[in-house]
């Protein structure tokens, strides 16, 4: 099968008090193809964050590797795009130098990518804000000018790590909006880690289920519903089908420990 | 603030001021406490501007020194704190040795400057360099390491290199606190030009405070500490206005 990233058999040991080994996640495979939406659940302590940082590079694995297809990559593992739970914004940068940020990383000119941010800043709404300071925004303008300075560049992958977590419910169901046409309208292939099963049922077209101390992955379950998706399929039947049957299967595993 | 009620807590300042030089003033008259001792405001105030001319000189010779050292401390310690910022074994090592050096009171090494340098301008711009540099590192380098690690994180995966975090956040991050330990460095800056005037100099304010005593003429040194005060206020509130404009993002101020 043709894949973007390939993590073949990964795991991750912290060092606790010097001495003694945790095991974050082991033995993890897991293959993302190109344009595909992947989600990641499990409760929270289960290593879904350092699965996501070792893809992101962050985290360099003790066992087991992860492969960039170098047939996209070309060499150039620097075109992924990373939003957090947490907008983190430079605070003496306005709306459109925060998003500049990653241009300027890997040192090609802003200025040639102006078009590329108005347009994001566009369809994201900030329409007018291209000049405010990110203090004189909401939390959920905030989090969008996190979303296009992780787009900027046109990511070949994008690392979502509980993006939408710290929002209101209604802004929340925002962003779910504007993240499925964004991911319509350009495709990336996405890995988004949560806790929220309906967010993962949602957005993706496959969900991995997570088992906690040390992380595994337990199953996975493909999820059929045709784009473009509209958040009200959310009080669909068959919706709420597939997020009790991922429920369960994350309290399956509650009980064997 | 608004304008009215800026105008409200300057008065009140002022009224507190007067109200305490006039108690001042009458004691003196009451007590019959000689002038030597204790000069009261208005012989202060007398002799300040018998001797104009004169202190003004001391005064500017004084400040000229001060500033001198406070900017070589500033550009130092700007210069020292991007290796230490950068690498943590060049933090390591030489950390300590700042602390220790700190621990010296510098007071003490200006007789030995002066046998180095001589009288001249030298002892007192040193002095006042090395009172000043610590109180404006310090701070400065705490927040270029202490960049969040949520966001050294961010930038990484964009992947930045450790040199790039530092220049495109930990700098403009610890501008503020560089900006705002100027105030202490200021006044560190001035306390170690007087006190080299009042070891090793024949000009400046030290040096007039101390011959002044010396001849029991209370009430010029008490103008020398007047001017002095006035002097380390006046720039603080400048530099006040400058850290506003330049880092306005740190007060979150609008434009």
């Amino acid at each position: 099968m043709e894949y973007l990233v390939k993590l073949s058999n990964v795991t991750v040991k912290y060092r606790n008090n010097g001495r003694r080994y945790l095991t974050a996640i082991s033995n993890v495979d897991l293959n993302i193809s190109p344009g595909e939406f992947v989600a990641v659940v499990g409760k929270s302590g289960c290593g879904k964050t350092t699965l996501l940082k070792v893809v992101a590079g962050l985290i360099k694995p003790d066992e087991g590797e992860v492969v960039f297809n170098e047939h996209f990559f070309n060499g150039s593992k620097k075109r992924i795009g990373v939003m957090f739970q947490s907008p983190l914004l430079l605070p003496w940068r306005n709306v459109l130098e925060n998003i500049f940020l990653p241009i300027e990383i890997v040192g090609e000119d802003p200025e040639s990518y102006v078009n590329r941010a108005l347009t994001l800043i566009e369809r994201t709404g900030l329409k007018g804000f291209e000049y405010s300071y990110p203090w004189e925004l909401s939390g959920g303008m905030q989090q969008r000018v996190a979303l296009c300075r992780a787009l900027i560049h046109k990511p070949l992958l994008l690392l979502l790590d509980e993006p939408f977590s710290s929002l209101d419910a209604i802004t929340r169901e925002e962003m779910w909006s504007l993240l499925e046409s964004v991911f319509l309208y350009e495709n990336y292939t996405t890995l988004l880690v949560t806790h929220d099963i309906r967010e993962a049922v949602l957005l993706s077209d496959r969900v991995i289920v997570m088992s906690g101390k040390p992380g595994r992955v337990k199953t996975e379950v493909r999820v059929p519903f045709k784009r473009p998706r509209d958040i009200s399929i959310q009080y669909s039947k068959e919706f709420n089908e597939y997020v009790a049957k991922i429920k369960s299967m994350l309290s399956e595993q509650h009980e064997l420990q | 603030m608004s304008y009215s009620k800026n105008v409200k807590s300057v008065l009140s300042t002022a009224a507190i001021l007067i109200l305490a030089l006039t108690l001042w003033e009458f004691s003196i008259y009451i007590l019959k406490i000689p002038r030597y001792i204790l000069p009261s405001p208005s012989s202060i105030i007398e002799t300040s501007t018998r001797y104009s001319t004169y202190l003004s000189e001391n005064l500017l010779n004084t400040l000229a020194h001060a500033i001198t050292g406070l900017a070589l401390a500033a550009v130092f310690s700007l210069a020292l704190s991007l290796p230490l910022a950068y690498s943590e074994t060049v933090r390591e090592a030489i950390s300590p040795l700042l602390a220790g050096f700190n621990a010296i009171p510098r007071a003490a090494l200006v007789p030995l400057l002066a046998l180095w340098f001589g009288l001249g301008s030298l002892p007192r711009i040193l002095t006042s360099f090395l009172i000043a540099f610590y109180p404006i590192l310090l701070p400065t380098l705490t927040a270029m390491v202490t960049v969040e690690k949520e966001l050294w994180e961010i930038l990484t995966s964009f992947g930045a290199s450790k040199k790039q975090i530092l220049v495109k956040v930990a700098i403009p991050r610890s501008m503020p606190y560089f900006l705002s330990s100027l105030h202490m460095g200021l006044a560190s800056a001035l306390v170690g030009t007087v006190i080299a005037e009042m070891i090793a100099s024949d000009r400046g304010l030290g040096y007039v405070i101390l011959s002044s005593t010396s001849r029991l003429d209370t009430p010029l040194a008490f103008s020398c500490l007047m001017l002095l005060a006035l002097t380390t206020f006046t720039l603080s509130k400048a530099l006040g206005i400058v850290e506003k404009r330049t880092v306005k993002w740190a007060y979150r101020v609008s434009t």
